[in-house]
């Protein structure tokens, strides 16, 4: 590919996206990577429709959203005198599609292409998989618990891949151009999308653990290293908490297929993630990570239907119960069980396309911290 | 009522005021010490002495340190960790919220604390009232001015304390104070904690309570609960009231943990009122791995608080000091703090000889911050106590930079007074104090604290080693 660009960093590419948009956006590697998304675009629905979800359009703004995590900011607007928020995720309004659609006799399963607004904190500018301004593919699914919903992603993330490996030819020109800075970014280097036969591997939040655990034994040096790519002094990773990014990359790293970690220790997530009544402190949630380094990709749960059980939650998170007055309402008179995830379409293309960073998915990338047009 | 002349005359004159001045006929201390006082209800720090010995070994071991001369009381070491900071001396100036007159001279007493090498506490509802970043009142200073006029003083030593109420969560403040890029450097150095609230000393499992003008009342209508309804009555006064946070050791127990997974940099610390179930408090926090947990007793100021409470209510803080001291031994990494009429060295002194690892207090940095000339004569009448009296002080002067000074006066006083009564006891590290430095005139403090008690038969500080 011809290109008129010359950069050996991701932080010139992202000085040119802060100066001149045109030259860098109309440059023919770019222009491929933004066919690849509408491509991924249109896989996506094209599957979730096959599967009898019926798409709304997502709200914009409303008078709560879904509290950000891991101390992302929301953004207020001033909505004829009353504070509205930016969705930062459209989860509240995920579980009342799908319910209304099941109590009206339909089959109960929705989704969104929603914009979602998160300032995050600055330490997440060095993740290469966080934006500040995103499009989420957000799907929830009446009477289904969280296996359920792994299933529906594995099935769309496999249909993703054997869509793309028909692109084959046009991805990979875009991997050999960012390859030398892909494996600067800790990304394995690619020859040909993963084929996919059967099933995605299904870990526990607690066997991901061990797993990293006896790697580190295994191969002690890589937790200096990791601790070096990330900025990070010390070792954060515990069995009762979060799997860090530097170690999520890790696990990512070292898997040559996309792969599930569940049930996940009470704690990091929002209310709205489902405890498990079987095993207290433990979710009943998942997260799908993309092999190769590229990490998360989908984040999803069963959902908390009780208020009985919503109310502690909220409080857990320091939450003010009046501030969500609309949904508690809603769940008191028609809550049900749902569960549904998230999955990053900027995300996808970063992976697809093997960016070394997510904003080179976008023409104006929000890179937390960063001024663009 | 509270003893605002030695306040005032702390900070006026700083560390000349920590010994009695001759002119000073009013001071008892000139005749000796003070044997009567005011009636009291419960025993307070006052109940207790500090009992010095004639044998002090590590007044020798510091003497062959020093090498060439005898310790002094400038040799007593004061500086050490407290909640997750290095701090120049375990006294912190306690979370302080919203009401304007505390407002106003946030930013100053920002700057004494940093320079001064101490923790600076910010409470609820700032930005709320005040505005984040920009000044809501032209006049008042919103948050952002607290966090920076402590950062562009800060020497390394100290850190600053922020809470969240549940009106704050309504606009995600720790989110957006987390997420600020001013901020960033300050939480990766590990310089800023939040502070989950509980409540406090004088209003013990209550909510907060405030007056509010109408034009406020009807901001606010949604967010509080304000009586009367500002659309229905139209008066000049309302009482705004917010309700106290729900907790069950639960709800507590996961709050922890999320926000130390959500703020991986930020200090935790939790402020807890005088409550009966102390010891459970701190076993989670300690459990949870809370960076301090600060306990304000009865005794402890406020903005504004029903009298009923602070006449019956809560415990006071020889108390909540004896509920906790079984389970403090069991969670050494993370420090209590006590708060509630603590204003002199001699209260740093007795906190930490019974295995606190600090103090904090509000009343001593308002009151010296506002301490100009004339300020006194306002203080001292009947209006003190409903803090109007303050609202009169702010208006004979503004708090400015001389309020720096008037504040970094006082908190000299109790570095000295902490220093002086620690080289009194033989000791030259305030981390070396131990409950054998203290005694108590009551026999029922002394059973609760398991200190000596002075007049006690049974009781003997140091045993002869010859018994007839």
């Amino acid at each position: 590919m011809q290109q008129n660009i010359n950069s050996n960093s991701l932080e010139s590419y992202l000085e040119q996206f802060t100066t001149d948009i045109a030259t860098i956006t109309s440059q023919p590697v770019f222009q491929e990577i933004y066919e690849i998304y509408d491509l991924i675009s249109q896989s996506m629905r094209t599957y979730l429709v096959s599967q009898g979800f019926l798409e709304f359009k997502p709200p914009l703004i409303g008078p709560v959203t879904d509290p950000g995590t891991r101390g992302a900011k929301q953004v207020a607007i001033d909505y004829y005198g009353k504070e509205y928020k930016f969705m930062s995720s459209g989860i509240l309004y995920k579980q009342l599609l799908s319910i209304s659609r099941k109590m009206a006799g339909k089959e109960g399963k929705i989704f969104f292409f929603a914009d979602n607004l998160r300032l995050e904190p600055l330490e997440t500018a060095n993740t290469d998989r966080h934006l500040a301004e995103f499009i989420q593919v957000d799907l929830e699914i009446v009477d289904a618990d969280h296996h359920q919903a792994m299933d529906v992603a594995e099935g769309l993330v496999s249909y993703l891949h054997q869509e793309m490996k028909k692109y084959e030819a046009k991805l990979k020109p875009i991997w050999e151009f960012f390859e030398p800075l892909s494996s600067q970014r800790g990304l394995r280097k690619r020859e040909s999308l993963p084929e996919i036969v059967g099933a995605f591997k299904r870990y526990t939040h607690a066997e991901a653990v061990d797993l990293l655990q006896t790697y580190i034994g295994e191969n002690p040096d890589v937790v200096k290293e990791i601790q070096q790519r990330f900025g990070v002094k010390a070792s954060r990773l515990s069995p009762k908490s979060e799997i860090p990014w530097e170690y999520e990359w890790l696990l990512s790293h070292i898997h040559d297929e996309p792969f599930f970690i569940y049930d996940y220790p009470k704690g990091a997530r929002g209310f709205y993630d489902r405890e498990s009544p079987q095993q207290p402190g433990i979710l009943m949630d998942f997260d799908l990570i993309f092999p190769h380094g590229y990490g998360e990709a989908i984040s999803g749960a069963a959902r908390e239907f009780e208020v009985s059980k919503v109310i502690p939650r909220m409080k857990e998170s320091g939450e003010s119960l009046q501030k969500y007055r609309w949904y508690l309402e809603f769940l008191k008179k028609h809550g049900q069980p749902t569960a549904g995830f998230g999955i990053g379409l900027e995300r996808a293309v970063r992976y697809f396309c093997g960016l070394p960073s997510i904003f080179l998915a976008l023409p104006y990338p929000r890179v937390p911290g960063v001024f663009s047009a | 009522m509270y003893p605002y002349k030695q306040i005032i005359d702390r900070a006026r004159n700083g560390r000349t005021a920590v010994y009695p001045k001759a002119s000073d006929s009013s001071r008892l201390s000139i005749m000796g010490a003070k044997i009567t006082g005011e009636f009291k209800r419960f025993p307070t720090m006052e109940d207790i002495l500090i009992v010095p010995p004639l044998f002090t070994p590590q007044r020798l071991e510091k003497s062959i340190d020093l090498l060439v001369r005898e310790p002094v009381f400038f040799d007593v070491e004061l500086a050490g960790k407290l909640g997750g900071f290095h701090v120049s001396m375990p006294l912190v100036q306690s979370s302080m919220g919203s009401p304007d007159v505390w407002n106003l001279l946030a930013p100053y007493a920002a700057k004494a604390c940093a320079l001064e090498g101490i923790i600076y506490g910010i409470g609820e509802n700032v930005a709320a009232t005040w505005g984040y970043e920009t000044r809501k009142v032209k006049s008042q200073p919103c948050l952002k001015e607290r966090i920076l006029a402590y950062f562009e003083n800060f020497h390394g030593k100290g850190g600053v304390v922020i809470q969240q109420n549940e009106e704050d969560a309504q606009s995600e403040l720790w989110n957006r104070l987390y997420s600020d890029p001013d901020l960033t450097q300050f939480f990766e150095d590990g310089f800023i904690a939040f502070e989950i609230k509980g409540g406090q000393g004088a209003k013990a499992g209550m909510g907060g309570e405030r007056y509010i003008d109408r034009k406020t009342a009807l901001e606010l209508k949604d967010t509080y609960y304000i009586h009367p309804d500002p659309e229905m009555v139209e008066q000049e006064r309302y009482e705004r009231h917010s309700a106290p946070d729900i907790f069950t050791e639960e709800i507590l127990r996961n709050r922890i943990i999320k926000m130390k997974n959500d703020y991986p940099n930020a200090k935790i610390w939790l402020k807890v009122g005088p409550y009966r179930d102390l010891a459970r408090v701190l076993e989670i926090a300690g459990d949870t791995g809370v960076d301090c947990l600060s306990i304000d007793g009865k005794e402890g100021g406020t903005g504004m608080s029903p009298s009923v409470a602070m006449s019956h209510v809560g415990l006071p803080i020889l108390a909540c000091i004896a509920l906790i001291s079984e389970q403090k031994k069991k969670y050494p990494r993370t420090d209590v703090i006590i708060s509630g009429r603590m204003m002199s060295g001699a209260d740093l002194v007795k906190a930490m000889a019974l295995g606190m690892n600090g103090i904090a207090m509000g009343r001593p940095f308002l009151i010296s911050g506002y301490s100009f000339r004339f300020a006194e004569r306002y203080l001292a009448s009947e209006l003190y106590r409903k803090k109007l009296i303050a609202k009169i002080a702010m208006k004979i002067r503004k708090p400015n930079e001389q309020s720096v000074q008037l504040i970094r006066n006082f908190v000299e006083t109790i570095r000295i007074e902490a220093q002086l009564l620690t080289a009194g006891l033989g000791k030259y590290d305030l981390k070396k104090l131990s409950k054998e430095d203290l005694a108590t005139v009551s026999e029922q403090i002394a059973t609760m604290l398991d200190i000596p008690s002075i007049y006690s038969q049974k009781e003997m500080f140091v045993k002869p080693l010859i018994v007839a």
